[in-house]
């Protein structure tokens, strides 16, 4: 059984291959090739994610070990990404038809699929490392072929997940040493000194492919330039679950991370400031896909305070969370998809009311932002519940920060909902159809998860999410019918933080009259506009502050190497310059000067014989 | 049989490119025959040594010359690991030239030149006698110094003129500590002078005066600048002297001497690390700032050769076979960009990255050539430089050195940002002049094949790292 693993990544990245070597002008037989290799892929996950295997095989030696292990955890991340690479493929067919670039689409696409099971699979940190930084090139290529400038956005989108691949690789260099072995399995180490800093590396690594802040920046922007289908399939669904999945393996695995420590404290305080930062700013946006990439990060900041409670129902939750999440917020980014390839434009400001021309698509909006909300019953509301459960555990504060969080993710959404589908239908509309079928179907099919991951959340939390946990640990107590941990108080609290945003989008609504500036009253609010107006102008972008130091240091490097320089080109040559017009001041001509040398000479060649007999 | 391929392999370039210049007056088409044949022969030669090294047996020839001068040559693993290195990027840039030097004057010199440098390369690689060592590393000096200063205008040789003063005043520098030990030991013969030294470790002056003619070589701070000038040169000759050859000539050494045949006091552990962090943040430092597009590369290699310097130095076998496949991947992907580097430069007339942009739309297989040796000297996996990138740090976390490791890792960041801007600036926005068409057939085979190898050698990583770990094993061994 073993020996079948490594399929699940020669046949996407085979399959890439082809793609690429087949010209533009055929047409239909790269959008087959790339549906037949996900189709496979999904078959033989569905055959193998249930049993344990390994699979290994010599590779470079120093601890390079290609050992791929299947196992509930890996198994479980392996499902969700054959099922999205299935889906999203099957929706590109459609909606990647006459775009530019489509051989790369697709094996970028499948690459991303195989470097992704490739990366679960690893069983050795180095091997992870290898598939994980490879995936850099594929997110590379797929914004990069979204256009014409979009370049300078694949550019920034290296850099920063580049540069946290490099503190990944300083972590996993310094965790194998200090264990003696590159083995994920068994690794085991302490979170203080010298593996502590192993942690925090390694953490980064983990939580900037998940896209938490402050490795975030390059997401919306790639939202603007890169084809849609790549926000569904890659910064929507495989990074987050690969960002969470290694996070979790870290804390719960390698490193024996309990609550109250300093790295449990450091990562609960990243996913609030991740949480509500990135929410402050979903809200304003004017863009179908920018407000969308958003709360691809805003929600990153909930699995991470999860798991970072370092309590049972806190990391049941944050993991339930990535599953969900990657589900409704793939949805999102295809409802999204299907506005933009119908409508003709994302732009918020454009459209309206197209409730009644694309009915399928509206409702399939309407069950992930309800779920992204956290509206009961959809899945969505049990895994926030959870994360709620470990955080008021840990601290009200972050419990209060994620309440507040949820208050402006359910607001954004009324926003988003109401200035695209609601409203008055414009005139250039009119004709708008309903998508195509190929497009609707991986829709519906999430959604209806979505709805089934709500109503049985029994089901996915004790097949897939609470044997993730060690057993030893006591997972908390689930009421048998819902499966969920649910405490009346907190669900209170959730239900008047969704009613609260519901009146503060009426307020806004009624204010100014239109949906898409129904949060225009805190966006021009006296005490955030400021703040507003300098996040949108870039300047307290990481990413751009961080240029401006790697400029400074060159600068100075550049320095540094030119006074060099002028030591051999001007200080070397003038002094060579100068003993040369000194000896030759010596050498001028004169008879008695040339006698006076000789004689010197003599005394002193007299003198050293004397003196060495 | 093993003794005679030995003498062929430094032989049949070194003698042979003083034929060259007589057969280019005949035919000049059989010149860059032949000169390419000898090169070639060399790289068969090694070629033919692997499986022999690879059973343990170190092939060596010796002829005997009095005052401790004994011309003595000794193939060990790490020597066969490098003559195929430089062998086979000197046989690419060989075809190359046969497209770039097509149409210059001074042909004859040039293969000359190229030939002899490698057979003197070989020479260094091969000697096991510090005598023969300096007097191969001078030819090779000497040969660099003509071929910088290949356009004969006069900028072009006051910046051969500063190459050959810095180096040579490093290899002068170098043979005093030659006759340092010498003096101790009463022969030039790394045997012998073994031998005599048992298990201590080199005096340390003998081993900081050596280390000044390495590190001239090997263009590291502070003598590095004579590297970037030298950009000036031919691309051909850039991407063999900075990429593939000449800078590598010291890193080889300091692994002959310090690592392979002697032991050095542990203080040098701590200081060529620094040296070489420093180094490698300072030049990718002025590499980010530089707007010539061979400078930029050129003070890449500066750079990358910190890395080396650092898997050398810190002392574990993890970080010696990090630094030998450095010096390999190194040597295919920078070796790559310089001959893009080259391309461009000659179908558009200048390194400006500022007067360059959008070339990708004209120059495709060029760009992507480029961009593949790019991502293997960031180290991007799957191409071969993660492998070295990740040895080369794993050596220095092993040992501690976390302070050292991190501001390589600022040096690894700024290698990002450098060659993306390179890359952005030269090939992507907007075209600025004339469009430029792609570069010859041989041209661009020759950098296709570069960056082809430079994938190739990551997805099979498991040769060469065999390879480096047999060379590795056979080091502790000695």
């Amino acid at each position: 059984m073993g020996n079948y693993i490594p399929l699940l990544i020669t046949v996407p990245c085979i399959a890439a291959l082809l793609i690429l070597s087949i010209p533009g002008r055929v047409r239909f037989v790269r959008e087959a090739i790339a549906v037949l290799a996900v189709t496979v892929n999904l078959i033989v996950t569905l055959i193998l994610f249930r049993g344990n295997a390994t699979f290994s095989m010599p590779w470079a030696g120093f601890g390079f070990e290609f050992i791929l292990r299947m196992y509930h955890f890996s198994g479980f991340i392996v499902l969700a990404t054959a099922g999205f690479g299935f889906l999203v493929t099957i929706y590109s067919t459609v909606f990647m038809n006459g775009k530019k670039y489509l051989g790369q689409f697709y094996a970028y696409l499948l690459l991303s699929v195989g470097a992704t099971n490739g990366a679960v699979l690893a069983d050795n940190l180095a091997l992870m490392l290898f598939f994980w930084e490879g995936l850099l090139l594929f997110v590379f290529g797929m914004i990069a072929i979204g256009g014409k400038n979009a370049f300078k956005t694949a550019t920034k989108s290296f850099i920063i997940v580049g540069i946290s691949d490099l503190c990944m690789l300083a972590g996993i260099a310094l965790a194998g040493y200090l264990c003696g072995t590159l083995k994920i399995s068994a690794i085991s180490l302490p979170v203080a000194g010298l593996s502590g800093v192993a942690f925090v590396l390694l953490v980064i690594g983990a939580i900037s492919k998940a896209g938490s802040m402050p490795f975030h920046s390059w997401i919306p922007d790639a939202a603007i330039d890169a084809p849609l289908p790549f926000m569904a399939i890659l910064p929507a669904s495989l990074e987050k679950l690969l960002g969470i999945y290694f996070l979790a393996r870290i804390t719960l695995d390698m490193f024996k991370a309990i609550e109250g420590t300093w790295a449990s404290m450091l990562l609960m305080i990243i996913g609030v400031i991740t949480i509500l930062l990135a929410v402050m700013m979903a809200l304003i946006q004017k863009d179908y896909k920018k407000l969308l990439s958003y709360h691809a990060i805003s929600q990153v900041g909930y699995m991470i305070l999860g798991i970072g409670t370092m309590v049972p129902a806190g990391i049941i939750g944050g993991l339930f969370h990535m599953i969900n999440h990657a589900l409704y917020k793939s949805c999102l980014f295809l409802t999204g998809g299907s506005v933009e390839r119908q409508a003709g434009t994302t732009d918020l400001t454009k459209l309206g009311g197209l409730l009644r021309k694309m009915p399928v698509t509206f409702t399939c909006f309407f069950i992930a932002a309800a779920s992204i909300s956290g509206v009961p019953p959809f899945n969505g509301f049990f895994s926030k519940e959870l994360v709620y459960d470990g955080a008021l555990e840990r601290g009200f504060i972050f419990y209060a920060g994620a309440l507040l969080g949820s208050f402006l993710t359910a607001a954004s959404f009324l926003k988003l909902g109401h200035a695209a589908y609601l409203g008055t239908l414009r005139e250039e509309h009119k004709g708008v159809k309903e998508a195509p079928l190929p497009m609707l179907v991986p829709m519906i099919a999430i959604a209806s998860v979505c709805v089934f991951f709500g109503l049985w959340n029994s089901f996915p939390l004790r097949h897939f999410i609470q044997p993730i946990l060690p057993a030893e640990s006591g997972a908390p107590s689930l009421p048998i019918a819902t499966g969920a941990p649910l405490s009346t108080g907190l669900v209170v609290m959730t239900l008047i933080a969704l009613a609260a945003a519901l009146l503060n989008h009426f307020y806004g609504y009624k204010k100014t009259g239109s949906g898409v500036k129904a949060s225009d009253h805190i966006h021009y609010a006296p005490a955030l506009r400021g703040i507003y107006d300098k996040a949108e102008q870039g300047i307290l972008d990481p990413f751009n502050i961080g240029m401006h130091w790697a400029a400074f240091v060159s600068r100075v490097g550049w320095l540094c190497d030119r006074a060099i320089d002028w030591l051999y080109n001007v200080l070397i040559v003038q002094a060579s310059l100068l003993i040369a017009s000194g000896i030759r001041r010596l050498h001028n001509g004169s008879y008695k000067t040339y006698i006076l040398w000789s004689l010197a000479g003599l005394v002193f060649v007299i003198y050293f014989l004397l003196r060495t007999v | 049989m093993d003794n005679v391929i030995l003498l062929l392999i430094v032989g049949i370039p070194i003698i042979g490119s003083c034929i060259l210049p007589y057969v280019g007056r005949m035919s000049a088409g059989l010149r860059n025959i032949l000169a390419l044949g000898f090169v070639s022969a060399s790289l068969a030669g090694s070629l033919m040594l692997v499986p022999d090294v690879l059973a343990g047996k170190i092939p060596s020839i010796t002829f005997s010359f009095p005052l401790g001068c004994n011309f003595i040559l000794c193939a060990d693993r790490l020597a066969v690991f490098m003559a195929i290195v430089s062998s086979s990027v000197g046989a690419v840039v060989i075809v190359y030239s046969f497209g770039y030097i097509s149409h210059y004057r001074h042909q004859d010199e040039y293969y000359f030149m190229v030939v002899l440098f490698l057979g003197a390369m070989m020479g260094i690689i091969f000697s096991g006698n510090l005598i023969f060592l300096y007097v191969f590393w001078e030819i090779t000096a000497l040969a660099s110094w003509r071929l910088i200063g290949f356009y004969r205008e006069p900028r072009d040789v006051l910046r051969a003129d500063k190459a050959f003063l810095v180096t040579v005043f490093g290899a002068f520098v170098m043979l005093l500590g030659f006759l340092m030990l010498y003096n101790q030991t009463g022969s030039f013969d790394l045997a012998a002078i073994k031998a005599s030294l048992k298990t201590n470790p080199l005096p340390d002056m003998a081993v900081f005066l050596i280390l000044i003619g390495i590190l001239s070589k090997s263009a590291t701070l502070p003598f590095h600048t004579w590297l970037p000038d030298a950009g000036i040169a031919p691309s051909p000759v850039t991407a063999l002297l900075h990429a593939a050859v000449l800078v590598k000539i010291g890193v080889y050494v300091f692994a002959r001497l310090f690592l392979v045949t002697f032991t050095v006091s542990g203080i040098w552990h701590t200081v060529v690390p620094w040296v070489a962090a420093i180094s490698a943040l300072v030049s990718a430092g002025a590499a980010l700032v530089d707007t010539d597009m061979k400078r930029i590369i050129a003070y890449s290699t500066v750079s990358q050769i910190g890395f080396i310097f650092l898997g050398l130095s810190v002392g574990c076998p993890v970080g010696a076979a990090g630094a030998l496949l450095f010096i390999l991947m190194h040597g295919l992907a920078k070796g790559g960009l310089f001959l893009c580097a080259g391309i461009v430069e000659h179908n558009t007339g200048t390194k400006n990255i500022t007067r360059l942009g959008g070339l990708i739309g004209t120059m495709p297989v060029t760009a992507v050539s480029f961009l593949f040796c790019a991502f293997s000297v960031m180290g991007i996996p799957p191409f071969g430089g993660f492998f070295s990138k990740y040895l080369v740090l794993a050596g220095a976390v092993e040992k501690g050195q976390m302070l050292v490791a991190f501001t390589f890792l600022a040096g690894a960041v700024l290698t990002i940002l450098y060659l993306f801007r390179l890359f952005n600036m030269v090939f992507l926005g907007e075209a600025k002049g004339a469009p430029a068409r792609e570069g010859s057939p041989v041209m661009v085979l020759s950098v296709t094949l570069l960056a082809a190898l430079s994938l190739v050698s990551g997805i099979y990583i498991n040769y060469p790292a065999h390879f480096a770990q047999a060379i590795v094993k056979q080091m502790s061994g000695m």
